[in-house]
C-alpha cells in the first residue's frame, strides 16, 4: 500500500449558465441553469513512500483539483482517496498534521507581522516541540538564505523572498508528505535553483514523499523521477522520465564547431531526410534532426565529409518537447506503468 | 487546556495585526466619536424641557451614549471583515490546510484585535468622562464586575452573529449588502439607535426574545443600574447562554459552508 492511494477519483462542477446579456442575466434569478463540468474522471494512482512525482499537464487538465483533493480541502464526486491511511476531507485536522502544502499563488504567511512571528506562530499551530522547531528552523535559514528578510512583514517580501519563506513554512512540522503547486513560477533563475536544489535534498536525504505540479519542466527534471501526466481530468502517462523521453523524444540536435562553406552545407542538408541545418556564427552550426529517421552517427559522417569539424556535441533529449506534443494533442502516449502501480 | 496554546498564539498575533492597522482603526473611531457627537446634541434637542422620556434622564441619557459607543468600539469592522474577506478572497481554502478549528481560529483573532480596541477606545472614552459633566458611573463596585461580566457576554454574542453573517458569503459573492443588513438589525434591536424603551411595545417584546439586547441593551442597563443585582445576575446568565447558542449554530452553519467549497470549489 502506497503513501498515496488514489482509486477512481472523480470530481464533477455544477457551473451556472446564463444567456447573454441583461435578458439573460434577469432571466438566471428566476430559472437557473445548470452544466456539469468534469474536471478529474476516474484516476487511479499509487505513490510510494519516498517518491518525487511530478505531476503535469496543461491548463485546466485537472492538477489542482486533485490536488485539493489529496490536501482534503475539496471532496470528491466519487472514489477513494487515502493518504497515510487516512481521508484527507472526513479527517482533515489529522491529515493536516501529516502533510505540507505550497501554493505558488497564494501565501500561507501572516502578511502583517514579521516571517519570524509567522513561524512562531506555526509552532503553537502545529504543536512542534521547541527543540525540533529550532533545529528545522536554522537548517531552513540556512539553506535557504532567509537570514536577511526574517524581521521584515509578510507584505514586504519580493516574491522570491515570499516563496522561500512559504516553502519553509509548510515544512516546519516535518511534514511526510508534501505538496508544491508551482513552487517556482515568476522566480528568477537562482532562486528557482535554490528551491529546486532544497527540494531534491528533502526528498533524497529525508525521504519525504514529493507530489510537484509545474509548467516548469527543469523542475520536473531536478526534482523528479516519476512523470505523470494528465489531460481533460485524465492520467494518460504514468511512468519514468528516462522512459518518456527515450520513447518520445524524437528530435535531436548536434552542434558543431570548425570551418565549413556556407553552400556545401547547405546541400547537405538538402540531402538529409528529415534534418535541419542551421548556422548560428561564423566557425558554429548544428543539426537538427529526427533519430528515428536517420542516426547520429550517419549525420556526423556526412556533416564531416563537407566541413572541417574541429569539435560536436548532442545536445540532451529534451522533455519539454515531449510535454509540448503531448499537450497539444500531437502524440498519443501509451499508457505505460512501469513504477509504482 | 491542551490544544489551546494555538489559539492563544493566533490572538497575539492578532493584536499585533490591529496595530498594524492602527491608522484606520483611528479613523473608524473617531468617525463612530463623529456620530457620538451628534446623537449627544440631538437627545439634547430632544430632552429640551423635560426631566425624564421612556424612564431615562438626561443624564442617564448621556451615559447610555457613552456605553453605547464603548460596546460599538468593541469588535470593530476590522474583526468582521476579516471573516468574510477570508472567504471572499478565497484564502479560507489555505486555513483548512491547517490543524486549527476555523470558528475557534477567529474567536481568537477577534480576541486579540478585541484587546486593542479595547484599550483605544477606553482611554478615549476616560478622556471623554473628564470633558463632559453629568455622566453618572456606578459606584458600587458589584455592579462594575457585573458590567465587565456583561461586556464579556456581549462580545460574545456579538462575535456569534458577526460569525454567522460572515458565514454567508459562503453563499453570496458579495459581503457588503449582508454586513449592512446584520448592521441595521444588529443596532435596531440591540439598542445601540435608540435605548429599547424607546421602542413600541411589540419591538421591545421581540427584541426581548432575540439575542441582539444581549449587545447594548443588557450591559448598558446594567451600568445605569436599571437592573437590581440578581436580576443583573439572570441577564447576564441570560446573555451567555445566548452566546452558546450562537456558538452552536456557527459550528453547524460552518458544517454547511465548508461543504460549499468543499463542493463547489469555493
Amino acid at each position: 500500500m502506497g503513501t498515496i492511494e488514489v482509486r477512481g477519483l472523480k470530481k464533477v462542477f455544477r457551473q451556472a449558465v446564463k444567456d447573454p446579456g441583461l435578458a439573460g442575466a434577469i432571466k438566471h434569478l428566476f430559472t437557473r441553469k445548470f452544466t456539469e463540468k468534469t474536471a478529474v474522471s476516474g484516476i487511479d494512482l499509487t505513490v510510494e513512500e519516498g517518491e518525487a512525482i511530478a505531476y503535469v499537464g496543461p491548463n485546466g487538465a485537472g492538477k489542482s483539483t486533485t490536488i485539493k483533493m489529496l490536501t482534503g480541502i475539496l471532496v470528491p464526486t466519487s472514489g477513494e482517496i487515502r493518504v497515510m491511511g487516512v481521508d484527507p476531507f472526513r479527517d482533515r485536522m489529522r491529515n493536516a498534521r501529516q502533510i505540507g502544502a505550497v501554493f505558488g499563488q497564494r501565501t500561507q504567511l501572516w502578511w502583517d507581522i514579521p516571517v519570524r512571528e509567522s513561524f512562531a506562530l506555526l509552532k503553537d499551530i502545529y504543536e512542534i516541540p521547541e527543540d525540533r522547531f529550532r533545529r528545522n528552523l536554522n537548517t531552513f535559514i540556512e539553506l535557504l538564505g532567509m537570514d536577511e528578510f526574517l524581521g521584515l512583514t509578510g507584505r514586504k517580501l519580493s516574491l522570491g523572498q515570499r516563496m522561500r519563506a512559504d516553502l519553509a513554512a509548510a515544512l516546519l512540522h516535518d511534514p511526510k508528505i508534501v505538496y508544491l503547486d508551482e513552487p517556482t513560477i515568476g522566480l528568477d533563475v537562482a532562486v528557482k535553483e535554490n528551491i529546486r536544489g532544497f527540494v531534491r535534498a528533502l526528498n533524497r536525504e529525508l525521504g519525504t514523499t514529493i507530489m510537484l505540479t509545474t509548467h516548469d519542466l527543469k523542475d520536473i527534471e531536478d526534482i523528479c523521477r516519476r512523470l505523470v501526466i494528465i489531460d481533460h481530468g485524465r492520467i494518460i502517462y504514468d511512468g519514468t522520465i528516462e522512459a518518456v523521453k527515450d520513447a518520445f523524444a524524437t528530435e535531436r540536435t548536434i552542434h558543431f564547431q570548425g570551418t565549413f562553406e556556407e553552400s556545401r552545407l547547405r546541400e547537405l542538408a538538402d540531402r538529409l531526410p528529415a534534418a535541419e541545418v542551421t548556422i548560428h556564427e561564423p566557425g558554429h552550426f548544428s543539426v537538427r534532426f529526427n533519430r528515428f529517421v536517420t542516426g547520429a552517427p550517419e549525420i556526423t559522417s556526412q556533416v564531416m565529409g563537407v566541413a572541417e569539424v574541429a569539435d560536436f556535441r548532442i545536445s540532451e533529449p529534451d522533455i519539454e518537447e515531449v510535454i509540448r506534443k503531448v499537450y497539444e494533442g500531437g502524440i498519443e502516449l501509451p499508457r505505460l506503468t512501469g513504477m509504482g502501480a | 487546556m491542551k490544544g489551546a496554546k494555538k489559539y492563544v498564539s493566533m490572538a497575539v498575533c492578532s493584536m499585533q495585526n490591529s496595530l498594524a492597522y492602527r491608522f484606520s482603526y483611528i479613523m473608524n473611531l473617531t468617525s463612530g466619536l463623529i456620530t457620538l457627537v451628534s446623537l449627544f446634541y440631538l437627545w439634547k434637542a430632544v430632552f429640551r424641557g423635560r426631566t425624564e422620556m421612556a424612564g431615562f434622564t438626561w443624564q442617564e441619557m448621556q451615559t447610555y451614549l457613552l456605553v453605547t459607543f464603548f460596546l460599538g468600539c468593541l469588535l470593530s469592522w476590522y474583526s468582521e471583515g476579516r471573516i468574510s474577506g477570508k472567504i471572499l478572497d478565497g484564502s479560507v481554502s489555505l486555513d483548512l490546510l491547517k490543524p486549527l478549528d476555523f470558528q475557534k481560529a477567529r474567536f481568537a483573532e477577534t480576541v486579540g484585535s478585541l484587546a486593542i480596541e479595547g484599550v483605544v477606545s477606553g482611554i478615549m472614552i476616560t478622556g471623554l468622562l473628564g470633558a463632559t459633566a453629568g455622566i453618572s458611573v456606578p459606584h458600587s463596585p458589584l455592579v462594575w464586575v457585573q458590567f465587565l461580566m456583561s461586556t464579556a457576554a456581549s462580545v460574545m454574542v456579538k462575535f456569534g452573529i458577526v460569525y454567522m453573517t460572515g458565514l454567508i458569503c459562503f453563499w453570496t459573492t458579495g459581503s457588503f449588502g449582508v454586513v449592512w443588513a446584520r448592521i441595521a438589525v444588529t443596532n435596531l434591536l440591540s439598542g445601540a439607535l435608540v435605548p429599547l424603551a424607546f421602542l413600541p411595545e411589540w419591538l421591545q417584546k421581540l427584541a426581548e426574545v432575540l439575542p441582539f439586547q444581549a449587545i447594548v441593551h443588557v450591559p448598558a442597563s446594567i451600568f445605569l443600574g436599571k437592573y437590581s443585582a440578581p436580576d443583573a445576575a439572570g441577564m447576564i446568565v441570560l446573555q451567555f447562554a445566548w452566546a452558546a447558542v450562537l456558538w452552536m449554530c456557527g459550528k453547524w452553519m460552518w458544517k454547511g459552508a465548508v461543504r460549499q467549497i468543499t463542493v463547489h470549489g469555493g
